[in-house]
């Protein structure tokens, strides 16, 4: 399951900052191309080969909410681009025409830039996470990136890193001084969800045990039921997982819990169908949103946010659960209130964040 | 120059089998025989003389196929010298065509295909499809490469401009049976052109939901009912099929706005007034419709309507559940 790339290619730019040092130290016998500027249309087979690269555009951004649903306020800190886990329904398949992950490797920059945006807005809280175009944690064996970013938050006084993965690649974590600065996200489905849909991703159990470590180490962990898939007998599976998932975290170290059903832009689908000839996820009935994707029809969305808050809640009353980019009235008709009510979902958010 | 040489030619010399550079698809023109059992052939066709000494045909086969009807043997024609390359021979071909007349979809995607044979996809992209007048697009290339392999009667009707190539486009992908389901049901029902591509989508998605296959729902006894209804106008039994299987596609919405019409129909609303729902039920935007013949009418509907907004079952109809 560890990301191993069959070739490099490396801007020269680049050659001599420390993420490509301990990149070419750590995969010696992995042939190199040297390229003066990577060129947009090389791709390898499946995504094998490694780019790095020099970012030239702002590492920090808004996550691209859109002003017709409720949006968290997360930022995201872009480091790199693409994944290799292969989900069937990777919205990042309709992001980006080349599967190879690409990482760039002036961090140094983006910590400045990073630094600068902190102390731009003090008295702001920061929600950060690094898991949008990629998985925080997919590279982390083989470039330590977790040895960077976890110390530099933990001296943030107004922000918190979330590492969004469906990995089990938390060993570098154990050690370091977070300060519960870093908060430690999984995504979660049903196993039989992960075995169709998520292939490359780690089982169940292995996500919730490195949750478990992280726990251990004293890391507040996070959970992301997004997608969430309609399928027959979705219930029973998704009250598997929960129940799984509390025999295996203590719910008082949750940040929280996120709730989105599978979404995407209407020009993945043609991807999916021809990536994944005999996935299923395409079968339910899905209807265009006010933001232009495509969703499941808002009765089955109600139902399933109402059937999953219902279970969580039910085992802890306190967990801090939220919708992940919907309306007021399925919000309402799901939780029985709205984002608005509780002072808006960033402060809902940004309450736990620092808690 | 191109080298080449009048030679009076016997139809047993031409290689009928050879369609390298063959084209032109479709039915002859009836002009054309007309034309040439009238004045006779004015303009000589071009072919070339193989290794094995037969002819490949380069330019003009439907007037060869004509002069061979009406026995004008031998017949005068250009031939090209053994040295001009295939690909040469095909550039020919293509362009004394698009010269004369515009190709229909199905020979377009023969040029792309044959050409395809020669030529990078770049260099096919972007010499050949504005050449057919296409938009140069390696996505638009794929698809109209793979016109070719469907069935004559599709071909055929695609020529003729009775099926749009985009169904074409759509069909490409299914099995053979399918395909011709597919277009034995477009042939019967004035669909449109977005309406059958919709319906494409749409009995493919049930077929893989349901494990069916297209012919199976387009056989399915619900289907066929309607669609030999013959004493309803095909129109009207278009719209129904199509309703039928928007509503097999998508049920959950199809409750929905069952459910909401019987809703709107209790609650009484008064005439030239209409309820409607957001897009999907998508959001909080809901809409009033006012049909009115002067101030005073309208003034009546917008009291009997604010009556009726304030009542349990009008703010019921907002609430899904």
């Amino acid at each position: 399951m560890r990301y191993l790339p069959q070739r490099l290619v490396i801007e020269k730019e680049v050659a001599d900052s420390p993420l490509v040092k301990r990149i070419l130290a750590t995969l010696p016998d992995t042939p190199v191309d040297w390229v003066d500027q990577l060129k947009e249309d090389e791709d390898g087979e499946n995504g094998s080969f490694l780019e790095i690269v020099k970012f030239r555009g702002r590492f920090i951004k808004p996550c691209p909410g859109t002003r017709f649903y409720n949006c968290c306020g997360y930022q995201i800190l872009n480091l790199g681009i693409q994944c290799s886990l292969g989900c069937t329904y990777c919205i990042l398949q309709a992001y980006f025409t080349s599967r190879n992950v690409r990482l760039f490797a002036n961090l140094d920059e983006a910590i400045q830039q990073l630094t600068e945006h902190l102390n731009n807005s003090r008295r702001e809280i920061h929600r950060i996470g690094t898991g949008e175009f990629t998985d925080s944690l997919l590279l982390d064996p083989l470039i330590h990136l977790s040895e960077n970013l976890v110390p530099f938050f933990a001296a943030q006084p107004n922000a918190i890193l979330e590492l969004k993965t469906k990995t089990a690649q938390v060993d570098l974590l154990e050690k370091m001084d977070h300060r519960g600065h870093t908060i430690v996200a999984w995504s979660l489905n049903p196993p039989q969800v992960i075995a169709a849909e998520e292939s490359g991703a780690a089982p169940l159990e292995a996500r919730l045990e490195a949750a478990q470590r992280c726990q251990e180490w004293g890391y507040r962990v996070a959970f992301h039921f997004d997608p969430l898939l309609a399928y027959p007998g979705w219930q029973q599976g998704y009250q598997e997982v929960v129940d799984r998932l509390f025999s295996a975290v203590e719910p008082g170290g949750i940040a929280w819990i996120s709730l989105g059903t599978l979404r995407f832009m209407p020009s993945l689908k043609t991807v999916i169908q021809q990536r994944y000839p005999n996935t299923s996820i395409l079968d339910e009935e899905f209807i265009p949103g006010l933001d232009g994707k495509l969703r499941y029809f808002r009765d089955l969305r109600v139902e399933m946010y109402a059937y999953l808050n219902e279970l969580l809640l039910g085992i802890h009353k306190d967990l801090c659960v939220y919708l992940c980019m919907e309306s007021d009235d399925v919000w309402r008709e799901a939780f029985g209130f709205t984002p608005a009510e509780r002072g808006g979902l960033s402060a809902m958010l940004d309450r736990r964040a620092l808690s | 120059m191109v080298e080449k040489e009048s030679y009076s030619i016997q139809f047993e010399e031409v290689d009928w089998n050879d369609t390298s550079c063959l084209i032109t698809y479709g039915p002859l023109p009836d002009k054309l025989i007309l034309s040439i059992q009238t004045v006779g052939l004015i303009q000589k066709p071009l072919l070339q003389r193989k290794s094995d000494g037969l002819l490949r045909i380069i330019c003009g086969s439907r007037r060869l196929a004509v002069c061979q009807q009406l026995g004008l043997e031998p017949l005068s024609c250009e031939v090209l010298s053994t040295a001009i390359s295939p690909v040469a021979s095909l550039r020919m071909a293509i362009y004394d065509n698009i010269a004369q007349r515009a190709l229909n979809p199905v020979e377009k995607s023969l040029v792309l295909t044959k050409m395809a044979q020669h030529l990078d996809q770049a260099q096919l992209v972007q010499e050949f499809m504005p050449l057919l007048d296409l938009e140069p697009s390696d996505t638009l290339c794929g698809r109209y490469k793979k016109l070719p392999a469907l069935e004559e009667p599709i071909l055929d009707a695609i020529a003729r401009g009775t099926l749009h190539e985009r169904i074409g486009f759509a069909l490409s992908p299914l099995e053979q049976g399918d395909r011709l389901a597919f277009f034995n049901f477009f042939q019967d029902l004035p669909f449109s052109v977005s309406v059958q591509e919709e319906l494409v989508e749409a009995v493919v998605e049930i077929g893989r939901r349901d494990n069916l296959t297209p012919t199976q729902i387009l056989d399915s006894e619900e289907v066929n009912d309607l669609r030999r209804a013959h004493k309803r106008p095909a129109r009207q039994r278009a719209q129904q099929i199509r309703k039928q299987l928007q509503a097999r596609r998508a049920p959950r919405l199809t409750a929905r706005k069952e459910r909401f019409a019987g809703e709107a129909r209790d609650l009484g609303l008064p005439s030239g007034v209409r309820l409607i729902p957001p897009p999907y039920f998508e959001g909080p935007k809901w809409s009033l419709e006012f049909t009115f013949a002067g101030a005073e009418e309208l003034a009546v509907r917008l009291r009997n309507v604010a009556r009726l907004a304030e009542q349990a079952r009008f703010q019921r109809i907002m609430e899904r559940e």
